[in-house]
């Protein structure tokens, strides 16, 4: 990294910042119940932020060995670029949250293989015909940082991931359920994931039919995590500067239920997006989001700090939609890290048992397609059950869910659970820690 | 290059039933602005490789960016290979294919120079930002990639390709104050870097839809006769069926195989499907996969029924099918997996005054923000929307997502427009943690009955 910043000044430049990843990566996976395939990635690649002339150019390359070509890429976008309007990262005081894990670092293939195949026996013990897959992937990574101002440092992180589910075909009719863990730290309970699987096809194996119109509906803390891609937008720097987020220009003031409170914890011990510090160098800390239901704090980049005037908060991350990975041919831009919810007094089986009538919802399809940015969501019920008497009944299919989150979850919050859990999302970025949520009055569309 | 390759595979192929290594070189720039700030500006080189083994049926695979490393990695490759085999390799015979395929190119887009990717964009921008008051930002991308790929194969195959895949949007973002709505105009291309020239006129129109959106009311939920412009039944079949056509959704699990059995009525008769990588200019145009099979034209739904899918050599193996020329990777770091390139709904008879004519209340639904399948159902988005009233055009509606079942949305098709049309956007298709990749979709007008979507 020193390196690369070296040759840029000596090219000329005024201001330059390296950034490295590696990432060394073992995927085992298994389709239809057997092993299917077993996938070793090597990566490392580096990016270069340099100012020429006070404007700001950027490039990148996975060949390593030509600093040249990379500083000359970086000089050519330089002489069309924009003027930069913040600094790179000073020295400054890092947290050193947990992030590497032994047990993943020497986790052997076997070992992996052994817990796929413990999990897809749990499902198959259950049902035999389901189809069940499984995958498991361990990661090595190195990430640094170093700038002009002083600022070099570099942190390893150990990543596991587990996924195991099972597709249940009777005639046309799929039900595809399936549990995943991601964490820093082997933190996976293999047989509680295969058992909530097995427990998503016991309740959803009958189909009921649901009327349409405004019910209650019980989201689980995926379905939450689904809806609050809304908010994670609404306090993102980037869409609050643009003024595209209702949130701007509104810190203070009162925006959801008091009795939500949410963090983005860039700190916390064993989560996915735990680090000391950003793709900017910037150290991660946990930022309070939501207090009471008030507006805190906005997540930041140190370009949207600096237009802002609100304090860097170690959002500034290279994230890859669709994988939790680092998309090296991004500028960092704010991005969340883990999202922890306060739980409410109520556990989840009362909450649910005090719900005459309803919908469970679990998973929604679809929903990164809405007007997030304004809290518009909408999506296919991909995973729900209906609710009678305080008990689940079926599932509910061919149906869909609308909602603006802005007017949900400050007028309609019924109740939340007091067991708050993790989890990921689809498609998303972050990692989520929710309690289950109750609405009323949730628009269902569906056939009849 | 070449001879290298040659050399891993004469080293390791006799330790597994099938080896293949993949290289990769690409340079991308990309130009993107947010607002009055030109947001995005940079170069990109990936040069990496992957080697994939087979061996009794299991894979084993390595990808790196250390080219010096290649023996090392395709060692694990075969070991890896070897740890997950136990049952039989089957992979579908094709030629070993010896080629190289130059670019074939209108405009290359790296003969324009930096300076004047921005300046065009710069221009769009200002279009944008100047249109009215009410249009308080805005979000575009230009991206340009040129890549080169080696394969070479245990079986003798040796080819070298060049391709160039071009993209973008332009997206006005309106609000007063209170949520806001946007409204793309997307184009892009693999042989001419003119498709990201001239779009002016298609820009107004985005910045007129955005302003539009803010005096829409929300659609209404219920289920609706929904008529489809060209670019939305394109994104339609993509997900409502394409993703199902797809060999490796079907193969191993047998139930599924059972109900997708060629000849299974899909459709009315008058529904004809095709997915093709042959239409050059397309972002989903292909001449050999990445397997080096040659692509074609595979028919998927022909008079409203099964008559095919999208294979690699594995699924189409397993299936006792043909290779189809549809395995396609993202990048050197993932496995070629079959996927779409041009997937297309064809012609029919009817025009677009006929499909409203006869609707008492409907949506006319253009354009799409998106689309998503898991197998059963599927979901869409219409980027704009309009009641149909008394068999007429009437007032903006927005948010309108529609959903479906794969398995009985394409029956309830009631009529299909004579005005194909194919589009390519700036975004693509993402599958198995490979994502955007290049592809195309066609349709004319199609009319959809019974069809759920949200709202309040």
């Amino acid at each position: 990294m020193k390196k690369i910043i070296e040759k840029a000044l000596a090219k000329g430049v005024e201001r330059a910042e390296a950034f490295l990843f590696e990432n060394i990566e073992t995927d085992v996976r298994y389709e239809a119940g057997s092993l299917k395939s077993i996938s070793d990635t090597e990566e490392m690649g580096a990016a270069l932020r340099l100012v020429k002339d006070g404007k700001l150019g950027f490039a990148t390359t996975t060949k390593l060995e030509d600093v040249d070509g990379l500083v000359d890429n970086a000089l050519a976008t330089a002489a069309e670029g924009e003027p930069i309007t913040f600094e790179f990262s000073a020295e400054a005081e890092r947290p050193a949250p947990s992030i590497t894990d032994d047990r993943i670092a020497s986790l052997t293939v076997e070992e992996m293989m052994k817990h796929s195949e413990d999990a897809i026996a749990r499902v198959l013990d259950y049902e035999k015909n389901v189809n069940a897959d499984s995958a498991t992937s361990r990661q090595l990574q190195r990430i640094g940082v170093a700038t002009c101002r002083g600022f070099e440092a570099e942190f390893e992180r150990t990543a596991y991931e587990f996924y195991v589910g099972g597709l249940l075909i009777e005639g046309t009719n799929m039900l595809h359920t399936g549990a995943s863990y991601a964490g820093t730290e082997f933190g996976a309970d293999h047989a509680a994931l295969a058992d909530s699987a097995i427990r998503d096809i016991e309740r959803g194996r009958v189909n009921v039919d649901i009327r349409p119109g405004e019910t209650t509906v019980v989201l689980t803390p995926r379905a939450v995590a689904d809806i609050f891609l809304t908010l994670n937008l609404g306090v993102n720097g980037l869409y609050v500067d643009e003024r595209i987020s209702p949130l701007a220009g509104k810190l203070g003031e009162t925006i959801l239920d008091e009795r939500i409170t949410i963090r983005d914890d860039g700190v916390r011990s064993g989560a996915y997006f735990s680090a000391a510090f950003d793709d900017e160098g910037v150290p991660m800390q946990e930022t309070t989001v939501f207090e009471n239901g008030a507006l805190r704090s906005y997540l930041t980049d140190r370009r949207t700090s600096a237009r802002l005037d609100h304090p860097a908060t170690g959002n500034g991350l290279k994230a890859k939609r669709l994988i939790m990975s680092k998309e090296l041919g991004k500028t960092p831009s704010p991005e969340i890290t883990n999202w922890v919810m306060d739980g409410g007094e109520r556990s989840c089986d009362e909450l649910i048992s005090e719900v005459g009538s309803g919908v469970l919802v679990d998973s929604i399809m679809g929903i990164i397609m809405a007007n997030l940015a304004a809290g518009d969501f909408s999506g296919n019920l991909m995973y729900a059950l209906k609710i009678e008497n305080g008990k689940t009944v079926g599932r509910v299919k061919d149906a869909m869910i609308s909602g603006n989150v802005y007017k949900l979850f400050r007028d309609n919050l019924v109740g939340l659970s007091k067991e708050v859990e993790r989890t990921g999302i689809m498609g998303g970025i972050g990692s989520h820690w929710y309690p289950h949520i109750v609405l009323r009055d949730v628009s269902i569309a569906a056939k009849g | 290059m070449k001879n290298r390759i040659s050399e891993v595979l004469a080293k390791y192929a006799g330790r597994c039933d099938y080896l293949e290594v993949h290289i990769e070189d690409t340079e991308e720039s990309r130009v993107g602005f947010t607002g009055s700030r030109l947001s995005e500006l940079g170069r990109r080189v990936d040069f990496g490789g992957n080697v994939r083994a087979l061996y009794k049926g299991g894979w084993g695979f390595a990808s790196f960016n250390s080219l010096d490393r290649i023996d090392e990695f395709a060692g694990h490759a075969v070991d890896q290979a070897r740890l997950v085999g136990h049952g039989t390799s089957q992979l579908a015979s094709v030629e070993p294919l010896v080629a190289d395929v130059a670019l074939d190119v209108i405009n290359d887009p790296r003969d324009v120079s930096l300076a004047d990717k921005v300046a065009m964009m710069r221009a769009y921008n200002e279009q944008v930002l100047a249109f009215h008051d009410e249009i308080i930002t805005s979000s575009l991308l230009y991206f340009d990639r040129y890549r080169r790929f080696w394969f070479g194969s245990s079986e003798g195959a040796m080819v070298y390709q060049e391709r160039v895949d071009i993209g973008g949007r332009v997206t006005p973002v309106a609000s007063r104050g209170e949520g806001s709505q946007s409204y793309s105009a997307s184009f892009g291309g693999s042989d001419d870097f003119n498709v990201a020239r001239g779009n002016e006129a298609r820009v107004d129109k985005a910045c007129r839809v955005a302003l539009g959106k803010l005096d829409a009311p929300k659609v209404k939920a219920g289920e609706y006769a929904v008529v489809v412009d060209p670019m939305l039944g394109g994104v339609f079949i993509h997900e409502a069926f394409g993703h199902l056509s797809e060999g490796d959704n079907v193969y191993e699990n047998k139930n599924l195989r059972d109900v997708m059995v060629l000849g299974r009525r899909f459709g009315k008769p008058f529904l004809n499907v095709h997915d093709t990588g042959l239409d050059k200019g397309c972002r989903g145009y292909l001449v050999y996969d990445d397997e080096g099979v040659p692509t074609e034209k595979t028919d998927l739904i022909r008079e409203g029924k099964l008559v095919g899918r999208l294979h690699s050599r594995e699924t189409a193996g397993k299936m006792g099918e043909r290779p189809t020329g549809s395995a396609r990777l993202i990048d050197y770091r993932h496995p070629p997996v079959p996927r779409m390139r041009n997937t297309v709904i064809e012609s029919g008879d009817s025009t677009f005054d006929e499909m409203i004519a006869d609707i008492d209340l409907g949506i006319y639904a253009i354009s799409a923000s998106g689309g998503q399948t898991n197998g059963e159902m599927f979901t869409f988005t219409a980027a704009d929307a309009y009641m149909i009233r008394n068999g007429k055009l009437a007032e903006q509606v927005r948010d309108v997502m529609l959903t479906g079942n794969v398995f009985t949305t394409l029956d309830s098709i009631d009529a299909i427009g004579n005005d194909l049309a194919c589009h390519d956007g700036g975004g693509g298709c993402g599958k198995a943690g490979q994502f955007p990749l290049p592809v195309t979709h066609g349709s004319p007008h199609v009319r959809i009955q019974n069809v759920v979507i949200g709202g309040e």
